[in-house]
């Protein structure tokens, strides 16, 4: 019975909303709309969109998950590679080993301690990132942050070809990667599924807990690489360079239709989702209303988005 | 005669050990043994002076906290509760200005309607809009902290002299000095504390305070039951609200000053406490007066800490780690004592 719009109503719904920002930012600030503007907006939603990716998987695994331990988990590898890679290429794969050593010990640790210990996941991965957030602090009391991303990560983050940031093509490659896994595996059928009803994917012999398990380690994996994308960059690590992302990156999961109830989730509609938070901020920012304005009208419109279509009404 | 007597002794006796059977158990135990430690390393923690100052550091979690265990037992959560705070000083001090008594009355009244139409609005969006509760006062909390910096962009504002009664007596011109000497053994927040208390207490006598816990355990049969669950959340919501608007009373009395950002830290905070002291996030479970044990931890953490002479660098990485090791002790003890009630070792 569903037909193509059915099917595809929340991408559709925020691309039109999308859309209709980018018209209103040229019809009240000049200049707005123009090519070079749009791909700063693309390319700034590009890293809150990896962010979301962690959240997304998070939250698909059901349970009430979320990871708020991606920022200080991307912070702590931009940190620490930055002085294995020294600015050298050759040093890069040293850095991606350390990279992939952090975000499985972090995700592990909050798998295993949400999943088989079940706490709740909000304060398992705040009480995370404060651990996180601890030990950096350690290191740059005893040690300055020193070092520089290699090349290749600047070439990847922070160059473009022609108009077009390079980040956009890294998150064009992600997205076409997680819809196969998620949509094409069994893995990915595993995880909705456990998301969906827990305790029928457990009695048709899933292991549950290892899935959200699995799904914590991904978490944190994927914010331990997307630190190493923040470093190429910012060109240098520093204290707090990923706290700001943790919260738009779950406002873009939830704009882009992941349920926070599980067993949800289409990567398409986050990247959306992130997209026309950039740009909605960068509006607000624009038509020069100062602080007030703009987080007042952020949240307005994140409130009146989700009445419109994250809601869903008890049908009585 | 005889069994009748031999059931009501079992039966006394089953009480103490559902008690101890009880995840609020092992928090109240780290309490004491926080206390102590606390005791131990600030020579003069229970003297009197040094434990007003004690108590009014911690009297704001205290009550935010017993706030955000309202909501979580009716099964919803606030991420906007440190954003509201912000916005209640803000409207505060926007209202009051210095020598004119008057403006305080009416600055208190506007506050407690705008607290209440914040409860309301939270309360609407996660009841009746049925939107996620994390994600509506996610939202919401935006909202709050956009108004605060429309009425207060840098902290600053003015307040009335006898707002000073919320934080100590001793500041208020014209008091009799025998009610000032009150504030020397009796903190004010101790006093809101109290309020709140007895409101809770009030409020969990009603039919409303009742169906908070039924919904909270689960909504798909409390509405089955009878219950308008929307209503029960928009109560939670505003019940919270009034917690909250406590606490601002406090700081403003405090500070004599708003401030549009320094209430998010809190938020975190409030449901850390709250899930320390043994209130569950998915609901239904957990005593509201125990959030003061979970608050209690959460502060003693940050000054224990502070005298143990700790390195500031370390502080976090700490406070993080006693945060898991007090809810996963609590969640192992729980489960342990649960597994040792179905095996029959105890009986209940």
């Amino acid at each position: 019975m569903y037909g193509i719009y059915d099917r595809n109503r929340k991408l559709i719904a925020a691309f039109i909303a999308i859309v209709f920002v980018f018209v209103v930012g040229q019809l009240t600030v000049s200049n707005f709309l123009n090519l070079n503007q749009v791909m700063i907006t693309v390319k700034l939603a590009s890293f809150i969109a990896l962010f979301s990716l962690c959240q997304m998987i998070v939250m698909a695994a059901g349970g009430a998950g979320l990871d708020l331990s991606v920022g200080y988990t991307a912070t702590m590898t931009a940190i620490f590679t930055a002085t294995v890679m020294n600015g050298k290429n050759e040093n890069l794969w040293l850095a991606v080993v350390l990279a992939l050593g952090i975000g499985i010990a972090v995700g592990l640790a909050n798998g295993l301690l949400s999943t088989y210990l079940k706490l709740p996941s909000l304060v398992v991965t705040l009480a995370m990132s404060q651990i996180l957030q601890g030990i950096i602090n350690v290191y740059t009391a005893g040690a300055l942050i020193t070092g520089k991303p290699s090349p290749v990560l600047q070439i990847l983050a922070a160059k473009s070809t022609g108009a077009f940031p390079n980040i956009i093509f890294l998150l064009i490659s992600v997205a076409f990667v997680v819809m196969i896994v998620l949509y094409r595996t069994k893995w990915g059928a595993m995880l909705f599924g456990v998301g969906e009803n827990e305790t029928a994917a457990y009695l048709s012999g899933i292991n549950t807990k290892r899935v959200r398990t699995i799904a914590f380690v991904l978490s944190g994996t994927v914010a331990s690489f997307i630190g190493l994308l923040l470093l190429g960059n910012m060109g240098v690590a520093f204290k707090d360079m990923g706290s700001d992302y943790v919260l738009p990156s779950i406002a873009a999961a939830v704009v882009g239709g992941v349920s926070l109830q599980g067993g949800d989730g289409n990567y398409i509609g986050v990247i959306l989702g992130a997209i026309l938070l950039q740009a909605l901020l960068n509006l607000l920012v624009a038509l020069g209303w100062g602080d007030a304005g703009k987080w007042l009208g952020f949240g307005i419109v994140l409130f009146v988005l989700l009445i419109a279509y994250v809601s869903d009404r008890r049908k009585r | 005669m005889e069994p009748k007597r031999n059931r009501t002794k079992t039966l006394r006796w089953s009480g103490l050990v559902g008690l101890a059977t009880r995840p609020e158990y092992s928090s109240a135990i780290i309490l004491i043994v926080m206390v102590t430690v606390a005791a131990i390393l600030q020579k003069n923690f229970f003297r009197g002076p040094s434990l007003v100052l004690t108590i009014d550091a911690f009297g704001p979690l205290i009550l935010l906290t017993m706030g955000q265990a309202v909501v979580m037992v009716t099964g919803l959560l606030d991420l906007s509760a440190g954003a509201a705070l912000s916005l209640y000083t803000c409207i505060l001090t926007y209202v009051m200005k210095t020598g004119q008594p008057e403006t305080g009355v009416y600055a208190l009244l506007i506050t407690f309607v705008v607290a209440a139409v914040v409860g309301i609005i939270n309360g609407i969006g996660a009841g009746y809009l049925r939107i996620s509760p994390v994600v509506v006062t996610f939202a919401t909390s935006f909202i709050w902290l956009g108004i605060s910096l429309f009425l207060r962009p840098t902290p600053g504002g003015q307040s009335v002299n006898w707002f000073n009664a919320f934080y100590d007596f001793r500041n208020v011109d014209g008091m009799p000095p025998l009610l000032q000497s009150v504030s020397s053994f009796l903190p004010p927040v101790l006093i809101l504390v109290l309020v709140g208390c007895l409101f809770w207490y009030a409020l969990s006598r009603t039919r409303t305070g009742r169906h908070l816990r039924a919904v909270g355990g689960n909504e798909e049969s409390a509405y089955r039951s009878g219950i308008n669950t929307a209503r029960v959340q928009i109560t939670a919501y505003v019940a919270n609200s009034l917690f909250v608007f406590l606490a601002a009373l406090f700081f403003v009395g405090q500070n004599q000053s708003g401030d549009a950002r320094f209430g998010s830290p809190f938020t975190l905070q409030t449901i850390a406490a709250a899930v320390v002291g043994g209130i569950a996030l998915t609901g239904g479970r957990g005593s509201v007066y125990f959030a003061i044990v979970g608050a209690l931890i959460i502060n003693l953490v940050n000054k224990i800490i502070f005298f143990a002479n700790i390195p500031y660098a370390y502080g976090t990485l700490v406070a993080g780690a006693i945060v898991i090791i007090a809810i996963g002790g609590s969640q192992l003890y729980a489960t342990y004592g649960n597994r040792a009630l179905a095996r029959g070792r105890v009986q209940r």
